[in-house]
């Protein structure tokens, strides 16, 4: 009896403690019904995925989506997050050294995506994705898939999209009777009406750094009907070519602020976000910088239009920023392609666009989920524009890198106001002679 | 004739006395105005860095008006809830102490070897290690460590951030080892002292200024290293100029938080350095004034 006080404890600890396993069970049954991870499997229940993300806002939103497949499936997994340019550069240690220990890892399939390909560090899933019916690949825009295709192989799947818009001050705009330009002529006319160096305000301000400007530059190269490469050979001597890179470079040089070819996208963003700038064209994925108030003083007065027509009409590019791609080193690839085949189905990705991310998913393109993470002015102009469009933003090449250094250089002569022509000539047979040894 | 000279000289005198004040004077105010402008120079982008830590994106981006702004802790905030960066504070410390502190017990009785025995061979060598560029060892590194299964672990850092801090603290040794008057060893050595006794007895306390000169900016090297770092640190094992970069996403830059990070970052380096500066200054003159 002298023991009593002690048992009555115990119990009273093992009553309590049952009493909190008796509703731990109550959980998974709320997961089984989650219609986010309806057709998950539970076949690899224990087994544990190392994961490589990068940065990005489609990281922080999968993350919160994660727990739930992590119950449905029985898996577990540890993700590591890097800036994109450390990213890359982690995942080609590993990989050349053979020794990563990654399952699966976001990449940039225009970056780095032929060359991870072509050294065989990406397992290719068409066996898998040919499998799946439910999951749908017919479902992801046709440039999506063929951004990721490559001699025959699937090397990834495609997360997240994005393209280019204009966004400008409706204010300003407004104040001199202007609307939004449709046509190239337009948007140079405007940004003409807009220049007002005496206020500091410039009619537009863009990227003009050497190879960050590539990308911003190429819908403008291929509205004049331009393109990088026809024919497995240099395009840049092309008339097309010469009055896209002309009208790029006299935009930014009558129109532009100082010191422009110092700016890729943050430089060119703050000088919007301080009212200093009547335009700005860039990427879509971009647009929190312009319209969120922590950030942008002229958050409210904020407007976007799509992508102005050229000669060639409006061929601004619509291309697939990041993928998922599957290790071929890992020891887990049907494991790891179940972690994919859930971050791609079209519920996941609408969820995942309703918090901003646009996706590669015509369905979700089509719903209404799918528009509603966008700023309410952004949501019409960006589903016209995720309909068509040109699949790349930078030469597709192996040596990315070094293309974009070589087509960029005439960009920075061109807003200079320098021999455009002499330097053109110079890119023309650099690239040439580039691009018969990248292959 | 002296009346003469005397007439004439002591006006001169006078005159050149003024002169000399006049330029003393002009001198000093120059010479003020040029510290203030190089320590403005120096200054200027620590006190961005400051203000900017307090600032919201919308201040930081405004240039016209750097000093008026309502000030907000919620980079700081960031800093310290939204990523982990106390871990990452204590892992660059721990690898940053222990690299140095390896490096000293390797590097002392090497660069006083060096001196005394004249082995400049080995001297040679070791400088090589510090020509060839580091990133020349990260991939057969990284093939090593992770055969050894110690990736994952602060190990690799510890060791990778040796190579840069060993050599550099024989070099910096060597010098002052072979400035010590030889007498005062070979007094220990007939009172009975081992080669190793009167090193650790004699040669050793006598460099204290010097083993803390090098061994501060060994330990700031490491501090700051970001390429060895970034391949041989996961997720858990992150130090701090790798985990800076959390603030750099895909489609924006979070100036206040870089800031307010890069504030966290050089706070104890230069606490440390205020700390032990005494002892730097005396050891960079004891090596020039001998020398």
């Amino acid at each position: 009896m002298k023991n009593a006080p002690f048992l009555k404890a115990i119990s009273l600890t093992l009553a309590i403690a049952f009493a909190f396993a008796a509703l731990l069970p109550a959980a998974p049954t709320t997961a089984q019904d989650n219609p986010l991870t309806a057709g998950v499997s539970d076949k690899f229940a224990g087994t544990e995925l190392r994961l490589i993300f990068a940065n990005h806002p489609w990281n922080n939103t999968i993350q919160r989506l994660i727990p739930a497949f992590e119950q449905a499936s029985g898996m577990s997994l540890r993700i590591e997050s890097y800036f994109e340019d450390q990213l890359s550069q982690k995942l080609q240690v590993g990989l050349t050294s053979g020794t990563s220990t990654a399952d699966a890892f976001m990449f940039r399939p225009l970056q780095e995506g032929r060359l991870f390909a072509k050294n065989g560090w990406l397992f290719d899933v068409k066996e898998f994705a040919a499998a799946d019916a439910d999951w749908n690949w017919n479902d992801f825009q046709e440039a999506a898939r063929g951004t990721v295709t490559f001699e025959d192989m699937i090397f990834g799947v495609p997360i997240v999209t994005e393209r280019q818009v204009l966004y400008y001050r409706k204010d300003l705009f407004a104040a001199k009777g202007l609307s939004a330009p449709t046509t190239l002529e337009e948007l140079e006319a405007a940004a003409a009406a807009l220049n007002d160096p005496a206020n500091g305000i410039a009619g537009i301000v863009m990227r003009g750094q050497r190879a960050a400007a590539v990308t911003q530059f190429s819908s403008f190269l291929y509205s004049f009907g331009g393109d990088w490469v026809k024919d497995g050979v240099s395009a840049l001597d092309s008339p097309e070519a010469r009055a896209a890179y002309e009208y790029y470079g006299r935009l930014l040089r009558e129109y532009g602020p100082q010191g422009t070819t110092n700016m890729s996208w943050p430089q060119a963003v703050a000088i919007l976000q301080q009212g200093k700038a009547a335009m700005w064209i860039d990427a879509d994925s971009l647009f929190l910088n312009a319209t969120d108030p922590t950030r942008s003083s002229v958050a409210a007065e904020i407007g976007f239009a799509p992508f102005p027509a050229g000669p060639a009409g409006s061929q601004p590019y619509n291309i697939t920023s990041w993928a998922l791609g599957i290790n071929e080193l890992s020891e887990n690839h049907e494991a790891a392609w179940e972690f994919v085949k859930w971050a791609t189905s079209a519920p996941v990705v609408a969820e995942l666009q309703k918090s901003g991310n646009p996706g590669p998913r015509i369905s979700v393109w089509e719903s209404a989920d799918g528009l509603a993470g966008f700023p309410e002015e952004y949501a019409e102009v960006a589903k016209l524009q995720s309909t068509r469009g040109v699949g790349y933003d930078r030469p597709r090449v192996i040596g990315v890198g070094r293309a974009r250094d070589i087509v960029g250089a005439p960009i920075v002569t061109a807003i200079e106001g320098g021999n455009l022509e002499a330097a053109l000539k110079e890119a023309h047979d650099q690239f040439n002679a580039f691009l018969k040894e990248d292959n | 004739m002296s009346s003469y000279t005397s007439s004439v000289s002591q006006p001169l005198l006078r005159s050149q006395l003024a002169q000399r004040r006049q330029r003393r004077l002009l001198w000093g105010t120059l010479r003020y105005a040029a510290i203030v402008v190089v320590l403005f120079i120096f200054l200027a982008p620590f006190l961005w860095m400051l203000l900017s830590s307090f600032k919201t994106q919308v201040d930081i981006t405004n240039a016209q008006n750097i000093f008026n702004f309502t000030p907000t802790l919620e980079n700081y905030q960031n800093v310290f809830q939204q990523y982990d960066f106390l871990r990452y504070l204590l892992n660059s410390f721990a690898v940053a102490a222990l690299s140095t502190l390896f490096s000293l017990i390797l590097g002392l009785p090497a660069a006083y070897a060096i001196a005394r025995y004249r082995m400049q061979w080995l001297g040679v060598v070791l400088l090589t290690a510090r020509i060839v560029p580091g990133i020349t060892f990260l991939i057969p590194w990284f093939i090593i460590f992770s055969r050894l299964r110690l990736t994952g672990t602060l190990t690799p850092l510890i060791l990778s951030h040796m190579l840069v801090g060993m050599p550099f603290i024989a070099w910096i040794m060597i010098s002052f080892y072979e400035e010590l008057p030889l007498e005062l060893e070979e007094a220990a050595k007939i009172d009975g002292a081992t080669p190793i006794g009167a090193f650790l007895r004699v040669a050793l306390p006598l460099s204290m200024p010097g083993v803390i000169t090098a061994g501060i900016v060994a330990f700031i090297f490491s501090w700051n290293n970001f390429m060895f770092s970034l391949v041989l640190a996961d997720d858990q094992t992150r130090t701090l100029p790798i985990a800076i970069f959390n603030f750099l996403t895909y489609a924006s830059v979070d100036w206040g938080g870089l800031m307010a990070a890069a504030v966290v970052i050089t706070l104890p380096v230069l606490i440390i350095t205020l700390f032990v500066q005494r002892y730097i200054i005396r050891g960079l003159t004891a090596g020039a004034t001998k020398g």
